[in-house]
């Protein structure tokens, strides 16, 4: 009491003192909130980015699997997400604003002839341009999945409503059961909220670092060609069969019957074996599935010299050996492996797929490893 | 008050809270420092106000009851702050009061121990019911108690009056009652004026300290699986957590903590002698001071340097790469985002005598690691159905490919002269692997740096040694002097890597930690 006594004897010096503290005190807290604006927006920013760092982290060590390390997608496996498509930029964009504002312009009655010719030399240029683009653009065909320039959104493609963080992020919570009919191995739920490893937060910087991926208006065509895979548009004609188009069923002496009046192109069949089908994502290497190098040779050299198989078959022929193995892949199970092959196909394939996977199949006759 | 309207106790939301806190709240972050810092300063001043009751013996006759009353404010004031430690839910809060929580669990019996840890966390580990406890006690419980035990304290203090200072008393008298009507100090006006101004005056302090030298920590979202290296207990059970090094959990964690406690409840009651006077106390005094010496101490062993051994190879990782944690951080990432530039280096460069050498050992090690290793020598990569490899620089690339970094060939560079941050980097990081030589034989380290997007790079740091015995952290010498290298059943010395990588974004504004 001593001490507080020879600071401030009098009670009236206290009452100073204490006013002069608290003046002090409002005008920091007031020069605090003046500077709240700009320190918010920075501690925003420096979260985002640690986000990003995080995501980055995850995304290597839970993603890269599938996706590729540069995330651009590994063939058969998974689709890229450092894609264009992804984003939806649209390489024809410009040109088209551009386009429509012209042609808007000549029909307006109002725009002068000497406007109307310089119009049609830019509307001509412009189609050249356009045309330099498509040619660039056409080796985008080769890459599996389904990607078309003139409808470039996966997200409009999808008649997806909400914004694209949203669409990662929910994908991440639920995962793709139902997408195991064209892919490998379908995508699990990643999130806790959807039964998967990771927490809500964790999802986010993962959601973050894939948005970061967004080059905006400089996505290049090299960028677009360097995507390994491109997703599976759920109305694929190659996967999607309607009530009037004829599948191979399940009866496979009737299969074995038909398939000699179709005529098989192997290259339409490695396009379906890689992309659309799925094939790919279990065959690529001899973990989950018989490696695709060597089956043809695997077929003739032990598959068909084996008793077993010899009982199953309607005739004994590589053909029908393979036709047998894609629509009942169950009832022969080249061991080592379980029955985990998708046993749906003979309710998916017409005579003309099935003639071209056994076409692009029989191609594959490299020795066996 | 004014926080816990923007904060939910739930383990979903409780981290999210805090970000929005900090990034959408009007003085928010201000708010959290002040509180923070206000808790820190809290403990600090009320355990001052006990050491100074101590020493001038305010605790003798008549005011034995004040003292224990303010024996049970001082461990409310802990408890208060313990408890508020975890609601941020981030890993320093979540590992720290899992420390914490783990010392009850040592109570003996067995089954009270187990069964008052599991009444606390509310399960096993800290989870959603363990928030939502820690949060009840420390805005319900504990501020209810406190808030009684004031009372009793203020009554107490009022009904007795204060303690002058020993010397202007007779030994035996307590002359607060008869001190001359004009000279004695009234509660009101005051002392309650007086403790107004004060509050303000220590306000002030607290907001200055807040706005320009203290920020109210915030650490990653708090994470059971990955445990930071280097935990502590907050620093005020530092003391316990030191105590606990030495030996048995139940005596030190327990006992030890209960029994002084009980010692500081009955004190008065032992230390009965009239003087209140320093001559007189010499005993008194000495135990007291060798009680604080002792928690002093302790405190200095609960901190994370003190007696816990790591690898050195773990040692540098985490010197060069740990996340902002305590203070502190991997001194990799407050280089500069443009020093950064992608490319490999290595610590070789850095470990030469000369500078001028510094280009040839680099060029000496691409050839160290280019050329053949011998059929009979050890890799460190033994993958199923891969052929070993034929070079270390493949063997190196093997393994960081399972670290899901392609790389197509090791080729080091030198430094840019143009990062000198980073030169310092790998300078020290070449340094602490000659610190470390007898245990990281033959030890090198590598620095790849790649882009990995539009404002993101990725570092990956790795160490490769040939290993050697060490037993309890320490390197066993043979007969000659040299360190004994673990041989394979060939006679081959075993080669070892340790390789871990961060990102590093442009924004992330990592600056230097305060006092490095
Ligand atoms: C087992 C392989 C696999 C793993 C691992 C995997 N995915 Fe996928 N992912 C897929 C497949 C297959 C698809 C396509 C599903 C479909 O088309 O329905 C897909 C689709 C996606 C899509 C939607 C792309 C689109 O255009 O529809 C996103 C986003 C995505 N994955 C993100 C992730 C993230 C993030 C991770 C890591 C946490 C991850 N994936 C891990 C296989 C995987
Ligand atoms: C979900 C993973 C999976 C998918 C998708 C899948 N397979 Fe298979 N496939 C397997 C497994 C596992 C086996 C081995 C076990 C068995 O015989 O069923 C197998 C076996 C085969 C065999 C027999 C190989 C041999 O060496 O005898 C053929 C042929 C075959 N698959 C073709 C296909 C074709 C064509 C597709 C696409 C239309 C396809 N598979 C899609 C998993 C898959």
């Amino acid at each position: 009491m001593n001490l507080q006594g020879l600071i401030f004897q009098k009670i009236e010096h206290r009452i100073i003192a204490g006013t002069v503290a608290f003046l002090a005190m409002m005008a920091i807290i007031g020069w605090i909130a003046i500077n709240e604006p700009g320190r918010m927006a920075s501690f925003e920013q420096q979260y985002l980015a640690r986000s990003i760092e995080r995501g980055a982290g995850l995304f290597a060590s839970n993603c890269t699997e599938c996706h590729g390390t540069d995330g651009r997608g590994i063939v058969g496996r998974a689709p890229g997400l450092n894609s264009p498509y992804l984003f939806g930029h649209d390489f024809y964009g410009a040109i088209d604003r551009e386009t429509s504002n012209l042609e808007a312009e000549l029909n307006n009655p109002n725009t002068t002839e000497e406007r109307r010719t310089e119009i049609q030399t830019r509307l001509t240029e412009l189609q050249t341009e356009r045309a330099a683009i498509g040619q660039r653009l056409a080796t985008v065909s080769t890459i599996p999945g389904y990607y078309d320039p003139e409808s470039p959104s996966r997200l409009t493609n999808l008649a997806w409503g909400s914004t694209l963080y949203n669409f990662v992020y929910t994908t991440l919570v639920h995962g793709r059961p139902a997408s195991s009919s064209y892919w490998g191995q379908p995508m699990a739920a990643w999130i806790q909220t959807g039964g998967g490893p990771l927490r809500p937060d964790e999802g986010q910087d993962i959601v973050n670092y894939i948005l970061n991926w967004d080059k905006g208006e400089d996505w290049t065509v090299e960028d677009l060609l360097a995507v390994n895979q491109f997703p599976i548009r759920p109305v694929d004609p190659a996967t999607v069969v309607s009530g009037d188009v004829e599948t191979v069923g399940t009866d496979v002496a009737a299969i074995v019957a038909e398939l000699p009046s179709f005529q098989g192109d192997p290259q339409n069949g490695m396009t379906l074996y890689q992309g659309a089908l799925g094939c790919l994502g279990c065959h690529a290497n001899a973990q989950i599935a018989p490696l695709t190098d060597g089956t043809w040779t695997r077929v003739q050299e032990v598959r068909l010299q084996d008793p077993a198989v010899q009982a199953l078959l309607p005739e004994q022929t590589g053909e029908a050996y393979l036709a047998f193995s894609i629509v009942l892949p169950h009832d022969y199970l080249v061991p080592p492996y379980g029955p985990v092959m998708t046993a749906t196909f003979g309710a998916q394939l017409t005579y003309q797929d099935l003639a071209d996977l056994i076409a692009y199949l029989r191609s594959q006759d490299q020795p066996i490893q | 008050m004014l926080l816990m309207v923007w904060y939910t106790p739930s383990p979903e939301v409780a981290y999210s809270n805090m970000l929005a806190i900090m990034s959408n709240v009007p003085l928010g972050q201000f708010m959290r420092d002040l509180h923070r810092l206000g808790a820190e300063a809290m403990v600090i001043i009320v355990t001052l106000h006990m050491l100074r009751t101590f020493l001038t013996a305010s605790y003798k006759k008549p005011r034995q009851f004040t003292w224990a009353s303010g024996v049970v404010l001082v461990i409310l004031t802990y408890f208060l702050s313990f408890s508020g430690y975890l609601l941020p839910w981030d890993q320093l809060a979540l590992w720290a009061v899992t420390i914490g929580a783990s010392m009850i669990e040592a109570t003996p019996p067995e089954i009270v121990g187990t069964n008052l840890n599991l009444l606390l966390r509310g399960g096993p580990d800290i989870g959603a019911n363990g928030l939502l406890r820690f949060y009840l006690l420390h805005v319900l419980l504990v501020p209810a108690l406190l808030f009684v035990f004031t009372g009793v304290h203020y009554y107490k203090v009022i009904l007795h009056g204060h303690s002058l200072p020993p010397k202007e008393e007779n030994i035996g008298e307590d002359t607060a009652k008869r001190v001359p009507l004009d000279k004695r100090v009234y509660f009101i006006p005051d002392i309650l004026s007086s403790e107004v101004l004060w509050i303000g005056v220590t306000s002030l302090i607290l907001i200055v300290l807040v706005t320009w030298f203290f920020h109210a920590p915030l650490e990653n979202h708090a994470n059971p699986q990955s445990t930071p290296l280097g935990t502590t207990a907050p620093w005020y059970f530092l003391w316990i957590q030191g105590a606990l090094k030495l030996g048995d959990k139940v005596l030190w964690g327990i006992i030890f903590p209960t029994v002084f406690l009980v010692f500081l409840f009955v004190w008065p009651y032992v230390d009965t002698a009239p003087s209140r006077r320093w001559a007189h106390r010499r005993i008194q005094l000495t135990v007291g001071f060798v009680i604080m010496s002792t928690l002093v101490i302790f405190s200095y062993m609960g901190l994370s340097e003190f007696g816990v051994v790591n690898s050195a190879d773990v040692t540098i990782m985490h010197h060069l790469t740990m996340e902002p944690a305590h203070n502190h951080m991997g001194i990799l990432r407050p280089v500069p985002y443009e020093e950064l530039v992608p490319g490999q280096y290595t610590s070789r460069e850095f470990a030469v005598e000369d500078s001028r050498e510094a280009a040839s050992a680099v060029a000496a090690l691409n050839a160290e690691i280019d050329a053949e290793i011998g059929a009979a020598i050890p890799r460190f990569m033994n993958i199923e159905g891969i052929p070993p490899a034929a070079t270390l620089d493949e063997d190196i690339r093997l393994y960081m490919e399972t670290q899901h970094l392609p790389l197509t060939d090791l080729n080091f560079v030198t430094a840019p002269d143009a990062a000198p941050e980073l030169r310092a980097v790998l300078e020290e990081f070449a340094h602490e692997i000659e610190l470390h030589e007898d245990e990281l034989y033959h030890g090198w380290g590598g620095v790849i740096i790649t882009e990995v997007q539009d404002g993101l790079k990725r570092i990956d740091v790795f160490i490769y040694w040939q290993d050697v015995v060490v037993e309890n952290g320490k390197v066993v010498y043979g007969e000659d002097g040299e360190p004994i290298v673990r041989l394979d059943e060939n006679g081959n010395p075993i080669p070892r890597l340790n390789a871990q990588h961060i990102f590093i974004h442009r924004d992330s504004q990592y600056f230097a930690a305060p006092g490095t």
